[in-house]
Order: C-alpha cells, then structure tokens, then sequence
C-alpha cells in the first residue's frame, strides 16, 4: 500500500527480534556512516573496500571490528564498502547484570539501534584545522619553539571529545607524538570517570575502544598508551568554586610542561586539550576557569564548537593576544581562535547511556575488554583487544586507611553525609547551619569538632603547621572516620601517590595510581573487602573517596 | 431479475453494469442495488465482483463503486455487509489512496456511516463491525500523522523547492490536462479530514475547510488564486497521471513534485501580487498545450509512489532561521527567495522591479547554501526543464560568501618561514589557522595522512611510506605484531591485570615508543625473557626478569641484600619486569647483588655472611636492559 505512513510501520513490526542479516553499506567520498549500538549488542563492522575512519583512526582492511555500548561514525574520504553485521549479544561479565538497554536490539544494519549515511559532515574544518596544526608544528620543529597548545571549547555533546580524537589520531598519523589531556571529569580517557589525565601518544588510537587501554600486566594488540591521572571525584569543575579543580589543573599542566621540556617529540607536537562542556555553558566562574586553563597550559589556539555566544566571547577575550608560555614575549606567539561547526552525527547522549558509559570505563579498568568478539579472536590476525582481567578481592582493615572525602556539596548532601558516617556529628549542631559549604564555617566547624571529639576526628588541618593550616583549612577534603559508612559499597576509592600523613593540599594534588572498588562494607568489624587492580598489598598511600562521582557502581563484583 | 442464473453470469452481468457506472448516478447506484439485493444468493460473487470494480477502475469512478457498496450494505445488508466487510479495509483504503482530497473527503463522511446504525433501521448495529471501521480510521490517521511529520521534516527542504517553480518553458512537451482539473483537484490541498484523528481533534463533521480555501487577508488576490490554483491543479494531475503511467520516469516524478512545490506556495498565500501574476503566466503558458485527457490512465496501473503527502502546508510553515541568515540580501534573487520564505504579506519594495527576471529565481534559491547544487535542479536542468546556463551571477560567488578571494580546493602557497620537509613531501603545508582558512577544502592535503604513506598493515590499518625507511618500519612493525601476537596466546593462560598508573615523575620520564623503532637488542631480550634463568648467562648488562605473578614471590625481598624489588613498566616487553634481577632456583636475587655474592663461588648457597655491601650495591641504572633502554631514549641532537 503506497498511502505514506503505512508502510513505515510494517516492515519494522517483521524484523523485530530477528538477527539482521549482514548488509553492506556503500559511502560515497566525503560522507559517513553514524550509528548507534546499544549496551548489551555488538555490531560487527568490516572495511571491505575503500579507506574509512573512526574518529580518524584508519579501519584496516578486511578486519572485523566489534562496537557495543558506542554512538560513533566512520567517515570516509575516497568512499568505501561497509560490511555490518550483529554481533553475539554480550553478557556481562561474572553475571553482572545486563544494562537496562541489553537484549534490545535495533532495527538498523547488523541491529544498530540507530544507523544512517551522511552527506555532510564538518571533516574538511576538523582535517584542515590538523593541517594548520601541522603547520605550527613544523614551525616549531624548525625554530626551536614549543608546538601549538590547543584547547577545546564547546557545549555538552557538541563533538569535542570526537574532535580531540580526530587531532590525536591525525598527528599520530603522521608521526607525532601529542600530548592529550583530558580535563572532562565526566568521562574518563583511559581511565575511569572522576579523572583528569594526561597522555602522550604515539601509537594508534584503538577503534573498538575509543582510546585505548592503560597498561597491563599482559600484552596488548593495540599498543597501551601511558595515563597521568589525577583524581577529581566530582562532575562539576566549577564546584567548591573551582577550588579544587584549580589546583589540580595547575599541577596537571605543569607534568605536561614538565614532559614537553624533556621529550623532544611531545615538544613539537603540542598539546591538545579536552574540556567538560560545563565550562562552555555560561556559569559563573567559567570563564575564570577558561583563562585558568589557557595561562596553565600556555594555550595558543581555541577551538569552539557549535557555540556562537562563546566564540564571540573568546575572540574577544583571547584572539590575537599573547599566549601565556614565557617564550611568548619573545617569539611573538599569539592566541588563535577558530570557529568550528558542530556535526550533524552529534547526538545527545541521554543519562541513561552516559551511566553505562561509566560503568562501562570501570569495569574495563577492573575486568579488561568486556566486549568478547568470538569472531574476530577466532582471526589469526584480530584487530580486536579483548583482555580479560583478573583483579584481586581482599579484604582491608578500615581503621588502617587514610581516606578522605570531599566535602564541598550543598548542605543537605553533607548533612547525609555526617548522617551516614557520624552519627554523633548530627548532635553538634551543625544542621543548623545555613550554608555548610561555607570555608570559613568549615574550619570552624572543624575546630569545635575537634574540641568536641578530641582524639577521633583527626583532621589533617589541625595536625599541620600552622602556616600550612591556614591554606588545608580551605581544601574541602576531610577525613573518613570509622566506622566505615556503608555508603562506601559499591564505590571507588582512589590511591593517591602521597603517604598518609601528607596534608590534605598534598593528598588533592596528588596523581592516582590506580583505583580500588569496595565491594562490602563490615561496618561491626571494621572491615571493608576491596577489589584491587593489581595483586599484593594494597599500597599504603592516602586514599580518595569517590563517593559523589563516579558514584555507585552497582554489581561490579557478584 | 436475473436469479437462478450461474453466479458467473451474475458476476459478468453484474461487472458490465458496474462499468457503466462514470458519475456518481442515483438512478444507476439504486439500479445496481436492486440487482444486489435481487441475488442475494450470488452475494459473493457479486462482492467480489464489486471489489475488483473498484481496485481496478480509474480513481474517478471510484467513489461512484463505492456509493454502490454503501448503498447496498445500508438497503441490503447481510450477507453482502458479511462479504464485504471482509476485504474492506483493502478495497476502502486502495481507493482512498489514488483518489483527490475532495473524494477523500466523501470517502470520509461515507465511512462515518459506516459507524452509526443504518437510518431508520430498527438495527442498533452499526453498518459494517466496529472493527472493520476502526482498522480503516487507524491507517488513516497514521498516514495523517505520517504525513504531518514528513511535510515538518520536509520543511527546509520545500524552502528550496518553493521558489524553484517559476516552471521554464521547456514544458511544451508533457501532455497536460488543464479541462480536467475541476475533476481532478490535487489531493494535496489538505490532509483528508477525518473525524477522528489525532491530528484534528475529532471534529464532528467532516467537512473541516480546505486549507487551500482559507481566507486570506489579501481579498484582491483572490480572483488571481483561486483561477491559477485550478490551473495548477489541472497540471497536477495531469502529471500525476503521466507519473502513473511513468512511475520509473524520473523527469515526470521531477515534473509532478516540481508542481507540488509550486503548489504548497500557492496554498501559503504568501506570494506578492506580482508574483502571482508570474506564476499565472508560466501556468496558463503551460497549460494549453495540452491535449490528452487526464482520466485516461490505465487504472490497474498502481502508482509506486504517488505522492500525496505534499499535503497540509501548515500555515505557519517551520521555517529555519540558518537558511534565513545565509541569504545574503545584495541579490536580486535572493531578495526574491526572501519575500518567498519570510512570508512577508507585503513585499520589499524592490521586488517588483526585479520580477522579469523570475527564470533566474529558479534557481538561485540553492546558491546560498554551502551543499553541492540540489539533485533535483541538477536533473531538472539535465532535462532541459531548467535553464542550464542562467545560473544567477550571485550563485557562484554566494557558495563562499565569507572569504571571496579564495577559491575553494586552493592551498595557499607563501613564503616558506622554514622548511618543513617533514613527511608530505610533495605537499607544501602551509594551513592558515583561522575560521575562514579552515573551511576551504584541501583535497591535496589529505593525500598525507592516505596516499603519500601507500604502505598499510594489514592487520592495524596503519600507514608507513613506501620508502625504504617505511618498508623497515614497517617490518619492524609487523615483527611487533607477530611477537605481540604470541605472547598474547601466551599470556591468555595466565591470569592479567590491570598496572598502577605512573605517578608524575615517571611519567614525564617516560618516553612512547612506536612499535616501529629501532630496538636492537629486542631478540636478546626475548630469548632471555623466554628463559627466566638463561639472563645470568648474557652478563650483568641485561639482567631482568618479568615480575613474577605469584603475590608472596613478589614480596619476597631480594635475599641478600633485604629489599624489595620494584616493578617497572617495559614497553619493549609489554609487561612489568624487575630491573637488575636474576632467578636462581626458586629465588628472585638482584644481579647485582648475586654477581657480588658469587664473583668467587658459583653457588649461592656458598654466601657467607654479609654480601660486600661496602662497594654499594649497585642497581642497574646505567645497563641496556630493555626497559632502561627504552624508557629513556637518547634525545636526538
């Protein structure tokens, strides 16, 4: 029946819950493919003809890459032949239970929840705004200078994490070697959510995996790329006004001066650096955080996406004035701010897939790959890089921990927070008090606490020098004390590369070395049982409590 | 009065009556029921004959066959509402689908008689089964509310159309029908409105005014629309019919949904007076050449794709603002494409001026946007039906409006600051980093991240040239898989983990290494890493192990000089390994401190009291293990 509308539904209505056959998908030069594949679904692809890239990652010919939990696009520039096909369902691994999207597959080639051709996409912008950082770059080679620091700007979903890819991918291409920072606490790169980290790339990006995988015990197929991670376990950069991810911006950005001063390459190739798009919405404070990021990393080009307002905003502020490297003076070198289009392909990725986007990062950082592509493993020569990981479950004594929380929320979060923990705090008064993120209410709070429990609040402030005090005292990081909360299931903690006794500044300004889940809690006997990464004892070395972000992961461990 | 006769000769008689049924006849219809109602016992038969009358007649003898069921199932009733009632909702909705928006709308009023009890009948039973109605009403408003979504999602698109339809000349050809037009009104003048749509909000009659026919504020015009919208009509169909006849023929699909287009303008009511005058002209110069009657088409002949969801322009069409602020305003045409668009009930006052020059409006409306030229011009120009050659002055210059002196595919060439011979030889690079330079498109450009490295790996996709620097590089490379390979099936025996991140010393120590470099020792180091115990034999040099899995082994200091071991992460190796160690038996020792231990017995069980810790035990800091080597590259000069 040809009346319009009709036959719309009827063909879905067939095809529901039966496997899509393979289907091959023509792209003509200059488009791409956008598709959606659900958690829970793998979708198969393979580059039969032609040349096609993910995010700038070239696909290798006749290999079968497997995509699950992914909303990505394959562009081409000389056109190519698409094989897609559905891939086996993924189970979680150790029964975890399947997200809320599994078992749905779409309707779209190989059970893509959604998938589509192109014809117009921004990769001339994004290709040529590589080119023109190959330009600096090659000025920079030759003259000695540092290469081009590029930060990205841009509203949530606008495509900036994509583009960040694309330039890493392109500059390692070509052989150089940048370093990429990620300063989006949302969504963790090689690492988990919660994280600000810094990576020098020179081997390529992985397909299936976004970026890649931090090191392993084992082999990887894909070469590991080297994380500096930095623990940020809140969403909001802004939070606390910036007075927490201030500093460990600062610190971050001095390890990757640190790097650029004695790794020639990384030297010459920049760096490029990824924003949450938090600080593209007009907050207070966010531009303040902008010029914090630009002088921290001497930035010399802006790029905003799909954001007119800010793009205005930023050539006013930034175009065509000095850039804050101390050489700039002498060489002349000047901001740069370009205007870039959003793509099309940008969608909004709702809460839901987010969620399991995060849950995915933390399973991967503890289980490895969960993808398992039988397919393509079965391959002699498998592009695919399923690992699977083993961590180890112990159990931890709670009163041995220095673990400490951020506690910069609204009032009524914190009063959960004392009510979940110390129950004796609740009778102090505090609930009285209008606005608990108040610093200097803080540290009073903290003084009558002290007064009040001598002996069991232990507040590294008042351990400090006095000199230092003053400056802890505005660090809203605050000491767990026992008995464990049971909020603490489910949850990760972070092992900070600083010993326990540091001061709180220390312990906010130090690097990760890796995360711990606690699967339990034993309130009674003090007792918390951990899943570590790494065998061995847990290192005796400060910890951070995840508790706001990346929250609760639930069912991690059966 | 033919009963007792065999139901085919029923059926034939009954056949040929149905097909002198042209208009919609009282006499006849009442005639044809008798007969119905007179061989009840044929009722099949006649049912079926009745159906395929309708499936196969042209659309304008449909709604007269469908009179004739009506009245039967209301004068008769069973068993033919039985039969019927059966294929109905294919017969009902076949027809409706080929018919004109007024028939639709007789369709519809018949349909809600379908729902209520026959007039004056005793029966409180609604004509035909509630069901029957509800799945026709259904697929009705599906096609309704389908049709809505498409004309919003078409919405820009008609932007572009709307204005193209200042029809050319080159239509002298195509066979139109204007005398048929008051038959055949388009049925795109509004969505067939039913009562019981989502769409409209159950309005209790059927007879909800065309859009078409809305008045408008612009009285005068009047006179000049409604004339020239029968006329467009009548091309319309008559196209419409061409296509029915041409479904595969893409110039007459062009043709019909050009007239559509033109059409949804009209229906805005947003065209100057002397637009519309223009548009009368081309339609009326169209029109009279035509000579071939509409309703001709061979009406088994279902079309494809008939195209009835042009339907329903809303008044308020969604028109997007990008498109607006692209138009640039110092065209001509373009200020015509304006008043089109921004639906201005009055126009600028340039615009009269400029109207002779209407031919080239068709096919400015595209120039502003950055696409490559809509396909539909594209083909309408390759069938003559467009000017080729009068493409407006404005059109070529508009496509890169923002920086004129560069044209697009051009890679500026300036004066080298240095020479960058780096890896696109051929390709000077010089990219301008601003928003203006970064939109123009570099073809050439591109060949250095594919063509100028021709050289692929076939397992990761990665380029190298095809130099004999990249053919090197490249077998490194592939050497770098095969090994990664085998120590990927071995290490899927044992149990892996995840590493601790560096902290920030070793981090900015560190140096990435590509799987393509030259690493000398990399076959010494494999052998000795095969055979854990065979480093001793290679010399203090390298001396390393991988760090053994197993906790309490890990653990255990070295047993001579007490500490620990430190694991540091190899590239080389992929794997965590101890520098400066050496397994002896069961037992982990630093090299150093067995070389020490050792220098004058062979055994480790001789060691004797403190190890000579006087010297300093010295870690291998300054030896070419792998990971030392690797990790701390020589800078280059």
């Amino acid at each position: 029946m040809s009346l319009p509308g009709l036959e719309l539904t009827q063909p879905s209505a067939e095809r529901e819950f039966v496997p899509a056959p393979p289907s091959q998908i023509n792209l003509s030069p200059g488009s791409e493919w956008r598709f959606e594949v659900a958690f829970g679904t793998a979708v198969r692809v393979k580059l039969e003809t032609g040349t096609a890239e993910l995010f700038g990652t070239e696909l290798a010919p006749s290999q079968t890459y497997t995509f699950s939990g992914t909303k990505a696009a394959i562009y081409t520039w000389h056109g190519c032949t698409l094989e897609v096909s559905a891939g086996d369902a993924v189970s979680g691994i150790d029964g975890m239970p399947a997200t809320a999207t599994a078992g749905r597959g779409g309707y779209g080639a190989g059970g893509c929840q959604s998938e589509y051709i192109a014809e117009e996409t921004p990769m001339v912008e994004y290709a040529n705004v590589h080119f023109a950082l190959e330009t600096l770059r090659n000025e920079a080679k030759a003259t000695g200078k540092d290469g081009p620091r590029v930060l990205i700007l841009g509203p949530e979903n606008a495509g900036k994490t994509s583009l960040s890819k694309i330039l890493t991918a392109y500059a390692v291409k070509v052989g150089r070697q940048p370093v990429v920072v990620n300063l989006d606490p949302t969504e963790g790169m090689l690492s988990v959510p919660g994280t600000l980290t810094a990576t020098a790339f020179r081997a390529m990006l992985d397909v299936e995996e976004g970026w890649g995988s931090s090191p392993m015990s084992g082999p990887s197929a894909v070469p590991v790329k080297l994380p500096l991670v930095y623990f940020y376990p809140m969403v909001n950069p802004l939070e606390a006004e910036g007075s927490v991810y201030r500093p460990i911006v600062s610190r971050l950005a001095l390890s990757v001066m640190g790097r650029m001063a004695e790794d020639e390459d990384a030297r010459e190739t920049g760096v490029i650096v990824d924003t949450p798009g938090i600080l593209s919405q007009s907050r207070a404070g966010a531009l303040e955080m902008i010029n914090h990021i630009v002088t921290e990393f001497s930035i010399t080009t802006i790029l905003v996406i799909g954001s007119e307002r800010l793009y205005s905003l930023m050539m006013k502020n930034y175009d065509n004035k000095p850039s804050s490297s101390a050489s700039a003076a002498a060489s002349d070198e000047r901001i740069s701010v370009v205007k870039l289009s959003k793509s099309g392909g940008c969608v909004d990725r709702d809460a839901a897939f987010m969620k399991a986007v995060r849950e995915s990062q933390i399973r991967t950082y503890f289980f490895g790959n969960p993808v398992s592509s039988t397919a393509s493993s079965a391959l002699s020569l498998s592009a695919s890089t399923n690992v699977t990981l083993s961590p180890h479950a112990q159990h931890l004594d709670f009163n041995g921990l220095a673990l400490y929380n951020y506690t910069t929320s609204s009032a009524e979060d914190d009063q959960a927070d004392e009510d979940d923990y110390d129950p004796a705090q609740l009778t102090t008064g505090e609930s009285f008090l209008p606005g608990g993120d108040n610093d200097a209410e803080w540290a009073a709070q903290r003084s009558e606490n002290v007064s009040a429990l001598p002996g069991i609040l232990l507040s590294a402030a008042n351990e400090s020098a006095p000199a230092t005090a003053v400056g802890n005292a505005l660090v809203p990081l605050k000491k767990v004390l026992t008995p464990a909360p049971s909020t603490l299931a489910n949850t990760l903690l972070a092992i900070t590369n600083c010993s326990p006794t540091s001061n709180v500044a220390e312990i906010r300004d130090a690097s990760t070395m890796g995360f711990l889940y606690v699967a339990d809690v034993d309130s009674e006997r003090g007792k918390i049982r951990v899943l570590a990464p790494v065998g061995g004892r847990v290192p005796a070395r400060a910890l951070v409590w995840g508790k706001r972000w990346p929250a609760e992961v639930v069912g991690l461990v059966g | 009065m033919s009963s007792g006769l065999a139901s085919d000769e029923v059926a034939e008689d009954y056949k040929n009556s149905l097909e002198d049924l042209t208009t919609n006849d009282r006499f006849q219809i009442s005639n044809l029921t008798v007969i119905a109602k007179e061989n009840t016992e044929h009722a099949m038969a006649i049912s079926r004959v009745l159906e395929n009358h309708i499936r196969t007649t042209p659309p304008a003898q449909k709604l007269p066959a469908l009179y004739v069921v009506d009245s039967i199932v209301k004068n008769v009733g069973t068993p033919y509402t039985l039969f019927l009632g059966r294929n109905m909702y294919q017969t009902f909705m076949n027809a409706y689908t080929l018919v004109d928006s007024q028939t639709r709308r007789k369709l519809d009023e018949m349909l809600k008689t379908w729902k209520e009890p026959v007039p004056g009948s005793l029966d409180t039973r609604p004509v035909f089964p509630p069901d029957i109605t509800r799945s026709i009403e259904n697929a009705l408003i599906k096609a309704r509310t389908a049709a809505l979504q498409q004309q919003q999602v078409r919405g820009q698109q008609e932007v572009y159309n709307r204005s193209r339809v200042g029809t050319p000349p080159g239509w002298a050809t195509t066979p139109t029908a204007p005398q048929n037009a008051p038959r055949f009104p388009p049925p795109t003048s509004q969505p067939p409105q039913g009562r019981s749509g989502p769409v409209n909000g159950y309005p209790p009659t059927g007879d909800a005014i065309p859009v078409r026919s809305t008045p408008t504020p612009q009285l005068q015009q009047e006179v000049d629309i409604s004339s020239l919208n029968r006329d467009i009509d009548g091309l319309i169909s008559a196209a419409r019919n061409e296509f029915a006849n041409n479904p595969l023929d893409p110039s007459v699909q062009q043709r019909l949904k050009a007239l559509l287009d033109l059409q949804g303008i009209m229906q805005l009511q947003q065209l100057t007076q002397e637009q519309l005058k223009l548009v009368r002209d081309q339609v009326s110069a169209l029109a009279p050449k035509s000579t071939i009657p509409a309703s001709q088409p061979t009406s088994s002949h279902i079309p494809v794709t008939s195209n009835p969801t042009i339907a329903t322009p809303p008044v308020t069409q969604p028109f997007s603002q990008p498109l607006q602020q692209l138009l640039n305003p110092g065209t001509l045409a373009e200020l015509i494409k304006a008043t089109a668009t921004r639906q201005h009930p009055t126009p600028p006052p340039q615009v009269p001026s400029v109207l002779p020059q209407m031919p080239i409006h068709s096919s400015a409306p595209q120039a502003p946007t950055p696409t490559p030229e809509n396909p539909l011009i594209a083909a309408l120009r390759a069938k003559g039906l467009l000017p080729a050659a009068s493409a407006p002055p404005g059109a070529s210059s508009s496509v890169t409006p923002t920086f004129p002196f560069i044209v697009p595919g051009q890679v500026r060439y300036t004066p080298p600051v240095s020479t960058p011979q780096m890896n696109t030889a051929e390709v000077h690079l010089n990219v301008q980093m601003n928003t203006a330079s970064i939109k123009i498109p570099r073809t050439m450009l591109i060949t250095s991240l594919y063509d100028a490295r021709s050289n692929r790996c076939g397992t990761c996709g990665r380029r190298f040239f095809a130099t004999e620097e990249g053919k090197e590089k490249k077998a490194r490379h592939l050497d770098w898989h095969f090994r990664t390979n085998q120590r990927m099936t071995d290490a899927a025996r044992r149990a892996q983990n995840r590493s601790w991140y560096v902290d920030e010393r070793d981090w900015i120590k560190s140096r990435e290494v590509g799987d393509d470099q030259i690493i000398t020792e990399t076959e010494s180091t494999n052998e000795s890493a095969g055979s854990d115990g065979g480093a001793a034999k290679k010399g203090p040099a390298k001396q390393w192990i991988r760090a053994p899995n197993d906790a309490t082994l890990r653990n255990t200091p070295c047993p001579i000089c007490q500490e620990k071991f430190e694991s540091t992460w190899s590239e080389d190796v992929q794997d965590w390994i101890w520098q400066d160690a050496v397994k002896v038996g069961n037992r982990v020792y630093h090299a150093s401190c067995y070389a020490e231990v050792t220098k004058d017995g062979p055994t480790p069980s001789g060691r004797t009291g403190t190890p000579d810790s006087v010297l300093g035990k010295r870690k291998a800091e300054g030896t070419d293990s792998p990971g030392q080597n690797v990790r701390i590259k020589t800078e280059p000069a």
